[in-house]
């Protein structure tokens, strides 16, 4: 589904040129809930924001569904994000003057179609993120959990193809992380969606299905968690991590 | 809520307070740019300020100022409002937004937005100006001349800026979607534009380079007209007073990133710091704030200084009446105007008559050069005959004057003012006397000046070189001229208007001319080329000129500059303000704009501290920052914006308003210390005004901040 070959970026500070990303190579499967991990600095912001579009790579390719994105055309990037890609951000960038349940319509308002449909599946949603009681609440009305999780059920209302989502659990306590996590297992396992997240923290990391760890710009290892725990991967990942702060 | 345009909508609701502070700051910069221009523009206005003449120039330097003002702060404002929509616009692009979808909703607001605020500020500002100008008629002076008269000509540079203003929203609006990095639009609102690093030794070179581009600006006219003979184009010498633009740069950057009390570098470090975040635009505002104080008050000099010096000038007269005529002109002479004051109850004390000449006296004369763009170049020549001016004989100058002058034979004294200055006006020295109409000539040594501003510019010769070099004059070329004083010169206006109209109506029409007027000259000219330019009301007309007109003998034109305007002291007291009204009244309307401006980019830009420092107040209470360090911090930013170019601009202002009173003769003159005096209290008083509107702003900022200052006493 998402297929990122020889990926590079850099930055230019002052006459200093920052390679951030160098060379990045990965792949997503349809349904598959995959985290990237790295020390700061390693390029995992820089990585989702490549495939995002948000910032435009110096060269290597990244393919959605087989269409290079790099070769779109502004009008045309706008329609694969509101069609085939949702977004979670870590400081959930809802718009203050709308409801919960305006916030989560958004992507359909966009792209012209808040059909009844529409409407029945972001009440759906609601539903299923346990925040139907706060749907017709403002984002200043209501807790961070809350919010990523109205988040998430925006990202998910026009069945993407692929959630890519920022530290979706950054600016959580540990009950409303949970409750996101949940929110992505829920819509990895009903909606069937594909979830690429990047994030610092293993215990939201060892819910997924496999474990992208980067360091300087480069892929380091990848990590399965297979048929085993999630306790037991939380394990291998902090394992992993404790290996790389070694070499 | 199904469409994109009611999501748009949904969020201006929730916005009101960010399109209300754009549509306010639109509309007050096209509102007060219109007005000005509509005034500007004026036939009312343009008819008493020469063409070229100082106080023209005066008045556009100060629309120049106010333009680049209400640009400036109306760019600033538009930047600011596109600053907070910029999360709006980057969340929209990340969820998959088309440009071309956030473009048509942005472009509809401005274009609603634009309209409503410029058109509103371009229709009202005539009304404005014409509302302003009515009230100054109502309450402080009213005369003919002052009947307003709005040009519709001045609303193509109104809608020029009103264009200005709409097509600045839309580039913004433009480029606020154009950006290609969607997360870079987002953090957009949160970016701070740090200033580099400031020096401690900024204020201090600051000040300096005010003072010393206040003197290069000042001085560098005089010094190209007299040394190179060029009259350079205006925006030459304009870019003598860069420097001083600089300094003040330097001084408001030097303000606002490092403060100027070193001891209280950690009580300020939330004020400065948070100003330093929005450092260029601080400080660009700051500039502008300042240049318009300092115009405000440049326009708010004018009228006291011109009435100071002027009731001064008029009560420190030697003589209460003055009256002077051609010899072939049939004007009341001592009986006539005692049977006239007879009949107004005056009674006259003291009379003198005495008949004076006009004579060529030579000297050299600029030949001036029009070199297109780069200005005027000219070169001088002497000669025998260069112009004319009025002669008396000394035992005629005692008798009218009081003086005991006695000169030697062979010498010729040139009349200054009272204190011996004012040699710029007087002509200067003669060394060579002619009579225009037998062609004698006296070869003369200078004496020592006498004094009498009355009768500046004229020359005083002894009685026996008088009487030659005048004989054969016809009456063409001789004057009489009286003085007279009378018992209560305060209850005399009534008979010094009825002598006034007397003296205008008994002059014929070859004495209908204005005080640049000169027989001499004529004559030369005429020799010359056949004609005098001087003689044709068309050339005057056509040139700018004052055309005198016995029939607008009110009119300041005339009461100023007849060649034959008597010099009545309770006349000219009592009618000074409605003869100066339209000069008076514009300088007055201008300094009421600019400080209009003053105060609303001042409010404007205080309340933006409340919007965006928001955040940070809150996380300081949070973190246990009592009121009091809130208030104060608080207040040390407004005070900044506010306070630092009030002080700024005034002080430079005062300084530069002092400097031009002292360069013109290298003193100060008993009137324009009064002048300066005057205007001190002015100062004080809009100071006073300013710092009301600061205490209001300030409570403002903490009322939107919710911090209560009262608090500070638990």
């Amino acid at each position: 589904m998402l297929n990122v070959q020889d990926l590079r970026k850099s930055y230019q500070v002052g006459s200093a040129t920052y390679e951030v990303l160098r060379g990045v190579c990965l792949r997503v499967e349809k349904g598959e809930f995959v985290a990237v991990m790295g020390p700061s600095g390693s390029g995992k912001t820089t990585l989702l924001n490549c495939i995002s579009c948000y910032i435009p790579a110096d060269s290597g390719s990244i393919t959605l569904n087989g269409r290079e994105l790099a070769r779109l055309n502004r009008e045309e990037l706008a329609r694969v994000r509101n069609r085939q890609l949702g977004f979670v951000f870590q400081d959930f960038l809802l718009l203050d003057g709308l409801t919960v349940r305006q916030n989560i319509l958004l992507p359909a308002i966009l792209s012209g179609a808040v059909t009844p449909r529409a409407q029945e599946q972001a009440d759906r949603l609601c539903e299923a993120f346990g925040i139907s009681s706060i749907r017709d609440k403002y984002p200043a009305e209501i807790s961070g959990g809350e919010k990523q999780r109205t988040a998430v059920a925006r990202a998910l209302l026009n069945h993407p193809l692929l959630i890519l989502a920022d530290e979706p659990t950054g600016n959580l306590d540990s009950r409303s992380s949970r409750a996101v996590i949940r929110a992505f297992e829920q819509a990895k396992q009903s909606l069937g969606a594909t979830i690429f997240m990047v994030t610092h923290d293993s215990f939201a990391a060892s819910f997924c299905d496999r474990v992208v760890i980067l360091r300087d710009g480069v892929v380091w290892q990848t990590l399965e968690r297979g048929a085993g725990s999630r306790a037991d991967f939380q394990g291998r990942l902090l394992n992993a991590i404790r290996d790389m702060g070694k070499e | 809520m199904t469409t994109f345009s009611q999501v748009y909508a949904a969020l201006r609701r929730k916005s009101r307070g960010q399109y209300a502070l754009l549509s306010g700051c639109s509309f007050f910069s096209v509102l007060l740019i219109t007005a000005y221009l509509c005034m500007m523009r004026s036939p009312t206005i343009l008819s008493v300020l020469p063409e070229g003449g100082d106080s023209r120039k005066q008045v556009m330097m100060v629309f120049v100022l106010a333009v680049a003002g209400c640009a400036l702060f109306t760019t600033y404002a538009a930047g600011l409002f596109f600053r907070q929509k910029s999360r709006q616009i980057g969340i929209f692009l990340a969820l998959g937004a088309t440009r071309r979808q956030l473009r048509r909703e942005i472009f509809r607001d401005l274009g609603v937005l634009a309209l409503l605020s410029c058109a509103a500020g371009a229709l009202l500002g005539g009304p404005l100006a014409a509302g302003i100008w009515g009230l100054f008629r109502a309450f402080l002076v009213d005369s003919r001349e002052m009947a307003l008269r709005l040009d519709g000509r001045a609303y193509l540079p109104a809608l020029a800026f009103a264009g200005y203003v709409a097509a600045m929203l839309f580039f913004l609006g433009n480029r606020a979607v154009q950006g290609v990095n969607v997360l870079d639009i987002v953090q957009e609102s949160h970016r701070s534009e740090p200033i580099r690093q400031v020096k401690g030794w900024y204020g201090r070179a600051g000040i300096a380079l005010v003072v010393l581009g206040a003197l290069a600006g000042y001085q560098a006219p005089r010094f190209f007209i007299q040394v190179l003979r060029w009259y350079p184009p205006t925006i030459v010498s304009g870019l003598f007073y860069l420097p001083a633009l600089a300094g003040l740069y330097l001084i408001l950057l030097h303000t606002v990133v490092n403060g100027w009390r070193r001891g209280r570098r950690y009580q300020d470090l939330i004020a400065v710091s948070l100003m330093k975040f929005q450092g260029r635009q601080t400080v660009r505002n700051m500039l502008v704030m300042t240049l318009l104080i300092a115009g405000a008050y440049f326009a708010a000099f004018y009228a006291p200084m011109l009435s100071t010096n002027s009731q001064y000038s008029f009560a420190s007269r030697p003589v209460d009446f003055e009256y002077h005529w051609r010899a072939d002109q049939d004007l009341p002479l001592r009986g006539e105007v005692e049977e006239l004051a007879g009949e107004y109850g005056v009674q006259i004390t003291e009379w003198a008559q005495v008949q004076a000449a006009s004579l060529g006296g030579d000297g050299t004369v600029s030949l001036e050069q029009d070199n297109g763009a780069l200005g005027t170049t000219y070169t001088t020549q002497y000669r025998e005959v260069a112009s004319g001016a009025t002669f008396f004989s000394e035992s005629a100058w005692n008798a009218l004057t009081g003086q005991q002058v006695d000169l030697a034979r062979g010498s010729c004294a040139n009349v200054l003012d009272d204190q011996g200055g004012s040699r710029y006006l007087s002509g200067g020295d003669v060394s060579r006397v002619t009579n225009m109409v037998t062609g004698r000539y006296l070869s003369l040594t200078p004496a020592q000046p006498l004094r009498f501003t009355m009768l500046l510019g004229c020359y005083v010769l002894d009685d026996e070189d008088y009487d030659f070099l005048t004989a054969g004059l016809t009456d063409f070329w001789k004057q009489n001229y009286v003085c007279f004083n009378v018992a209560d010169v305060s209850a005399s206006y009534p008979f010094a208007v009825a002598l006034f109209h007397e003296i205008v109506d008994r002059s014929g029409p070859e004495v209908e001319v204005f005080d640049a007027w000169d027989p001499v000259e004529r004559q030369i000219q005429i020799r010359q080329t056949g004609s005098y330019p001087y003689d044709s009301r068309e050339y005057l007309a056509s040139h700018d000129l004052p055309v005198i007109d016995y029939a607008q003998r009110d009119s300041s034109d005339f009461r100023n500059y007849w060649l034959y305007m008597p010099q009545f002291r309770v006349l000219d007291q009592n009618d000074f303000v409605t003869t100066m009204a339209v000069f008076l009244m514009l300088f007055v309307f201008i300094a009421l704009i600019c400080f209009g401006a003053v105060v609303v980019i001042a409010f404007t830009r205080c309340m933006t501290i409340a919007l965006t420092s928001a955040r940070v107040y809150a996380d300081l209470r949070r973190l246990g920052a009592p009121e009091r360090y809130l208030f104060g911090s608080v207040r040390g930013q407004v005070s900044r914006v506010f306070l630092v170019p009030a002080l700024t601009g005034t002080a430079a202002i005062s300084f530069f308003y002092a400097m031009i009173l002292y360069c013109n003769d290298n003193r100060f003159t008993a009137g324009e210390l009064a002048g300066l005096g005057v205007c001190a209290v002015l100062l004080a008083a809009l100071s006073a005004l300013l710092y009301l509107v600061y205490r209001f702003t300030l409570r403002c900022v903490c009322r939107r901040l919710d911090i209560r200052p009262a608090k500070k006493a638990g």
